[in-house]
């Protein structure tokens, strides 16, 4: 019988603005003291962390990203950034740089209930650019860094040049609305039937219940800021996963960005059948395999 | 219970070591086998995997080395205790294959792959392998996956090059192009490995490894190799078509690898034309990753590579 999987809510403070974090593990932490890897989990720009990452889908098992790592042993979070879920949300429009403090309000959080100051951090999409950005910003607290769905210079990515031709639209209001039509397009958009069918419902009428909205702010700096992150600055190791069908970038510039990527550990791999959303497609389990090995590679012995 | 050097299941205890030959023309291939009937009966899904040597060594000492009293150097063993059913096999001119007066290019290597396909297929009933090959064994490796399609369910090549352009070891190895030129063998001996094990960095393999190696190729194969792969990595490069290459494929690079530069591996890698493909950077290798101190996280790697779960929608 499989170890059960206990849970809690926390609120990370950046200021004034609040924001929810959301754990999962095999065991309760207050009897169940040995310490865990921790996994961060970081949303992109059109759904929230719970939503995206501990989605439940009746009766499809197993689109948990939270539960099948901590089912593997991960002490894993996630966290809505501001203007996202169930976090504040305020006047800004939540770019990239205010993801990283919101990254930074989150980990303050991790090292106080679990006495570690560094985790392994996982991004999709804009999540990507925020993870990385944060690891440069804060090389301490990043032992691992897992970029997917990522984009460095945005040259010849399909889906930014669609984006960027609704540039007034994310400039005009620090919201854009979201609708059940909406999240259907983004499972749609690179290559239909990668998903299963009612995946991207269960995910619409989950993120719906809480919100109608969301910031503009990713948006906006994927289609006229990039690059955002200086892959030189980050010097933990790092793994780029990219979805075969992913019209977020080309391979040229997802290698272009790994090529300078100073560290010597650094892996570099395109998975056949997902596309944008790797983690909620059909061949998910793929996906896992990529980052459960990546996460679990031995260490040096002439370095222990 | 695991190693705790290599992060590895331990040995079942019922690992079979199995000769048997080939032949091309008149040339005599020898193979050889490990498995633990155990481990396969656990994991029966585990894939023939098929270990192609490089230009120094003969397939034993690169794949099979037995170092008493300091850890587990086999991959063999190791992978045989997967439950994986792995194959090497030594080419022409090495080991105990039949010395000719030959070169042993990395064509003829193709060659000697194709005759032993056969052979493995007869013993364990399956059509196509997992390929594993490092140095000139990946050229040969790349060149049968070029001209037998059919044959390569996967694709690992490790210490890759592949139009040789910057690399430090090929520049230096090209000074003696008239040596490598004017005699079809060199000698192999505890020197010669010795600096094989240093060239790149020093600290990566265990002193004990020149001399280990030295008496197992001795044993093996006389202590002598051909020259052919030599001359054709310092002339004769490319010898292996990216583009001609269908099945998934996974590039392991250490990081002091001198055999070729990041620019000739990136290219190799954007030109392959599958999108099932992996690009693998690991921190403390040199050339030849298979006996290092930090042989644990290859084979990490190999493993995860080769046991990656199929697709659902196929």
């Amino acid at each position: 019988m499989a170890e059960e999987i206990w849970s809690q809510e926390y609120w990370a403070l950046k200021g004034d603005v609040k924001l929810f974090m959301w754990r999962k593990r095999v065991g309760d932490p207050a009897h169940d003291t040995a310490p865990k890897p921790v996994l961060f989990l970081v949303h992109g720009s059109s759904f929230s962390g719970p939503t995206g990452f501990d989605l439940q889908v009746p009766d499809k098992p197993d689109y948990s990203l939270m539960d099948k790592f901590a089912s593997y042993g991960f002490d894993v979070w996630t966290l809505d950034h501001e203007g996202y879920g169930r976090s504040d949300s305020t006047d800004g429009n939540s770019p990239i740089s205010e993801g990283v403090h919101d990254l930074k309000a989150g980990m303050d959080v991790i090292i106080r209930e679990t006495g570690q100051t560094a985790a392994a951090f996982y991004g999709s999409s804009s999540g990507a650019l925020r993870a990385a950005a944060f690891a440069e910003a804060h090389p301490e607290h990043a032992n691992k860094l897992i970029l997917d769905a990522f984009v460095y210079t945005g040259e010849g990515a399909p889906t930014l040049i669609e984006r960027a031709k609704k540039m007034d639209q994310w400039t005009a209001s620090n919201v854009r609305p979201v609708d059940r039509a909406f999240f259907l397009s983004i499972f749609t958009r690179d290559k239909p039937g990668t998903t299963e069918d009612g995946v991207a419902e269960t995910l619409a009428d989950t993120e719906l219940e809480i919100c109608d909205a969301v910031p503009t702010g990713t948006y906006v700096d994927m289609c006229s800021d990039l690059p955002v992150c200086d892959p030189t600055k980050t010097t933990c190791p790092v793994l780029i996963i990219r979805g075969e069908h992913d019209g977020i970038a080309t391979e040229e510039d997802l290698l272009d960005y790994f090529n300078k990527l100073p560290t010597r550990d650094k892996q570099f791999v395109i998975i056949p059948g997902l596309a944008h959303v790797t983690f909620l497609g059909r061949n998910r389990a793929r996906f896992w395999h990529v980052m459960k090995n990546f996460l679990n590679a031995p260490g040096r012995v002439d370095q222990q | 219970m695991t190693n705790p050097i290599t992060n590895m299941p331990n040995d079942p205890g019922d690992i079979q070591g199995e000769e048997h030959w080939a032949k091309r023309d008149d040339i005599d291939l020898f193979l050889f086998r490990r498995y633990s009937p155990t481990a396969r009966a656990a994991n029966p899904d585990k894939p023939v995997l098929f270990l192609v040597h490089g230009s120094s060594f003969s397939a034993r000492t690169a794949y099979d080395l037995d170092i008493p009293g300091q850890g587990d150097y086999s991959l063999m063993r190791t992978f045989a205790g997967l439950g994986y059913d792995v194959w090497t096999m030594d080419h022409e001119g090495y080991g105990k294959s039949t010395h000719t007066d030959g070169f042993s290019y990395i064509a003829d290597g193709v060659e000697d792959i194709k005759a032993a396909a056969p052979i493995v297929e007869k013993v364990t009933g399956k059509k196509s392998f997992c390929f594993f090959g490092s140095s000139s064994g990946a050229l040969r490796a790349g060149g049968f996956a070029n001209a037998c399609p059919d044959r390569v369910e996967k694709l690992v090549l490790a210490a890759l090059v592949w139009t040789g352009e910057g690399s430090p070891t090929l520049k230096k190895r090209a000074e003696k192009i008239d040596e490598w030129r004017a005699s079809n063998r060199r000698t192999v001996d505890e020197a010669a490995y010795l600096n094989i094990f240093n060239r790149d960095v020093s600290g990566l393999t265990i002193p004990e490894l020149p001399a280990a190696a030295a008496k197992a190729e001795m044993d093996n194969g006389g202590g002598s190799v051909p020259n052919g792969t030599y001359i054709d990595m310092c002339v004769n490069l490319p010898v292996v078509d990216p583009t001609k290459v269908d099945c998934p494929v996974m590039i392991f690079r250490g990081d002091h690898d001198g055999i070729a530069t990041d620019e000739d591996v990136l290219g190799f890698f954007t030109a392959l034309p599958n999108s099932d493909k992996q690009l693998v950077m690991v921190s403390g290798q040199a050339h030849n990753t298979t006996i290092g101190i930090n042989r644990g996280r290859f084979w990490h790697s190999l493993d995860g590579f080769l046991g990656m779960p199929g697709r659902v929608d196929q």
